[in-house]
């Protein structure tokens, strides 16, 4: 009993340590949002864990708002690389998940296309820079860099390998004879996918998409190869934050990182329910 | 409401045949069990029922119509799965609607049918529940009721009571029976447990490596079987079979516990079969030419006995005798076989039945 209790408290120990660690960084960045450029790179006794004078100037700054505590002057705010990530990631995880998932089920459930699944991983097997160069070539060809189109296509392109690799194991996995019930209780096939397989895939969908929507958020190689001024998303609008006078903005890109966090997060929970919840538990006998 | 017929129907799934030139004739209202060991083709001859596999060749009619062709949803017959397949994302209220449902069938109807068959199947009190939140006999239940509410031309059953407890499945094989008869449709079951298959079917297929071995009542099958695999596999304790062993002008049998020179064995005749319950134990007498036998075990199971006996001193196969009650017999004694002569079943050299 007493060994027990001594146990667990280790690992509580342990366990707050290895979260003390994860979340430093997270921490920082939250304060360091908060911070007047005087605290940015305060070192020795003037370094603190909390800002001493906490101010929304960063958040300011990023959107236009100058203030005469941050030197340089923007040559665009930070609204508009938040429409270009948002419209992008959004766009390009909405066509991976659809011509993912389509692909996905098809191929599931019919005896074609046995190629494929491993056609579709090659894009994956170069290393991306490889593949970046020849994409960049055709997207000027096409019109297509420095738009949001061009750029929600590409996400869709990069990331429908994983939404198409995580969905057919979901659909190999769910037994078919409850597809056939429905077949049988009088439904067509493209009913049984909306009424039954789409329904009881809505864990599964939503567990892929904010994966996809993660790699499509903090993508910076793409966007910083196939932007150039208007669509520049986040991650690359937070590396261009910086001054030959001040250097690095510490604070303002603090600030953006910040708001950077918020999509996943929300998406995250809102579909927490969906993470946790078993997938065809209850559907079969055990 | 519909005759079901097969009509030299084979399908393969890749190299393997699953039903090899199958052909029979189901009939209306009947309740038809088709009865063989895993793999032997039973769900495959369901699918193709159902129209959700289609046959390589060979033509399916139902009533009369010829069905080859048509989909699963055109071809209006229930079915309960062997895992049931209930949708997970469903309460078992809209499971059981769902067919209704999809049939576009108005609602007061749809109530008056789902109280109906919730009512036969006692599940009222579990409607609102999802199937994770159901117990295994519940759910079996749930899955009959989606199939019932239905008025379909015939219901299959995939093994649908497998997972019940013994004394469960006793009292829904018996449900089930009543509600056939009540509702008077035809209802194909398929299910791998003998037992199962001889108290409810009318009439029964027997299949083997996606053979139709032999079709007929169960009393036929049991008194009469084509083969000694059709034999052997209907009836527990399984039938006793006796090698013949021709000694010059002598035969016996099994090890030479049955002395046949008496008897009236056909021509060609190369094993003979005695079920356990036509199996006699005698004491042994010195009238007793044969060799002696002797008993190896004892199980007594209340109302009968069953005693298994082998050769004394070269004991290659037991052989098991049912006995009414609770005789006094100790393993290790000696005793001589006995049996009625009409209750012989005899087999050929390709182990198929010699009529007499």
């Amino acid at each position: 009993m007493q060994r027990s209790v001594i146990f667990e408290l280790i690992r509580y120990c342990l366990v707050l340590i290895a979260l003390f660690f994860a979340m430093i960084p997270v921490f920082w960045m939250i304060s360091m949002a908060f911070k007047p450029i005087a605290e940015w790179t305060a070192s020795g006794a003037d370094l603190t864990w909390w800002p001493k004078a906490p101010t929304l100037d960063n958040f300011r700054f990023i959107f236009g708002q100058n203030t005469n505590a941050l030197i340089v002057e923007l040559e665009r705010t930070a609204g508009r690389a938040i429409l270009a990530s948002l419209l992008s990631s959004v766009i390009g995880t909405l066509i991976a998940m659809v011509v993912g998932t389509s692909a996905a089920y098809g191929l599931s459930r019919y005896n074609y296309g046995k190629n494929l699944p491993l056609a579709l991983i090659q894009l994956r097997l170069f290393p991306p820079l490889a593949v970046m160069i020849p994409v960049m070539i055709m997207w000027t060809f096409l019109n297509l860099v420095d738009t949001w189109w061009g750029l929600s296509l590409i996400y869709g392109i990069v990331t429908l390998p994983f939404s198409f690799w995580l969905m057919k194991t979901y659909f190999d996995e769910m037994p078919k004879e409850i597809e056939e019930a429905a077949l049988v209780e009088g439904c067509s096939r493209f009913r049984v996918f909306t009424r039954i397989t789409l329904p009881m895939m809505a864990g599964p969908l939503a567990s892929s998409a904010l994966l996809v929507f993660i790699l499509n958020w903090s993508d910076y190689l793409i966007a910083l190869m196939l932007t150039t001024r208007e669509w520049v998303t986040i991650p690359v609008y937070m590396a261009s934050l910086s001054s030959s006078m001040t250097g690095q903005l510490y604070g303002a890109k603090a600030a953006l990182g910040l708001i950077a966090a918020i999509p996943p997060v929300i998406f995250g929970i809102a579909i927490q329910k969906h993470l946790v919840r078993g997938l065809t538990f209850g559907a079969l006998k055990q | 409401m519909a005759s079901i017929v097969f009509e030299n129907v084979t399908k393969a799934f890749g190299d393997t045949l699953a039903v090899d030139n199958v052909s029979f004739e189901i009939k209306d209202n009947e309740f038809f069990c088709f009865f063989g060991p895993p793999l032997s083709g039973k769900t495959t001859i369901l699918r193709l029922m159902l129209g959700l596999d289609s046959p390589d060749s060979g033509d399916i009619y139902i009533d009369g119509q010829k069905v080859t062709q048509l989909g699963a949803a055109e071809r209006n017959m229930a079915m309960v799965f062997q895992n049931l397949a209930l949708f997970p994302h469903m309460t078992a209220l809209d499971n059981i609607r769902f067919p209704l449902v999809e049939r576009r069938i108005p609602e007061p109807q749809i109530r008056a049918k789902v109280e109906e068959a919730s009512d036969k199947l006692h599940i009222k009190h579990i409607l609102h529940k999802p199937p994770a939140q159901l117990s295994g006999g519940e759910r079996q239940r749930v899955a009959i009721a989606r199939a019932l509410v239905r008025d379909p031309v015939a219901y299959l059953m995939d093994d649908p009571i497998s997972a019940l407890d013994a004394r469960l499945r006793e009292e829904t094989r018996v449900e089930l029976k009543r509600i056939q008869r009540e509702i008077g449709h035809t209802l194909v079951y398929v299910t791998h447990d003998q037992e199962e298959a001889m108290s409810v079917a009318d009439r029964m297929a027997i299949l083997k490596d996606g053979h139709v071995e032999q079709i007929g009542t169960p009393i036929e099958i049991y008194d009469q079987p084509a083969n000694s695999y059709v034999a052997a596999l209907l009836g527990a304790p399984r039938i006793n079979l006796f090698n013949v062993e021709e000694h010059g002008k002598t035969w016996t049998a099994g090890d030479g516990l049955l002395d046949l020179q008496s008897e009236n064995v056909p021509l060609g005749t190369k094993r003979i079969g005695l079920r356990p319950e036509n199996l006699k134990i005698r004491d042994r007498s010195d009238k007793d030419l044969g060799e002696p036998a002797q008993v190896v075990s004892v199980e007594p199971l209340g109302g009968f006995t069953v005693v298994s006996v082998a050769r004394k001193d070269n004991a290659n196969e037991v052989f098991r005798a049912m006995l009414r009650g609770q005789p006094q017999i100790d393993v290790g004694t000696e005793v001589a076989l006995g049996w009625d002569p009409s209750s012989m079943l005899f087999f050929d050299e390709g182990d198929r039945a010699i009529s007499i």
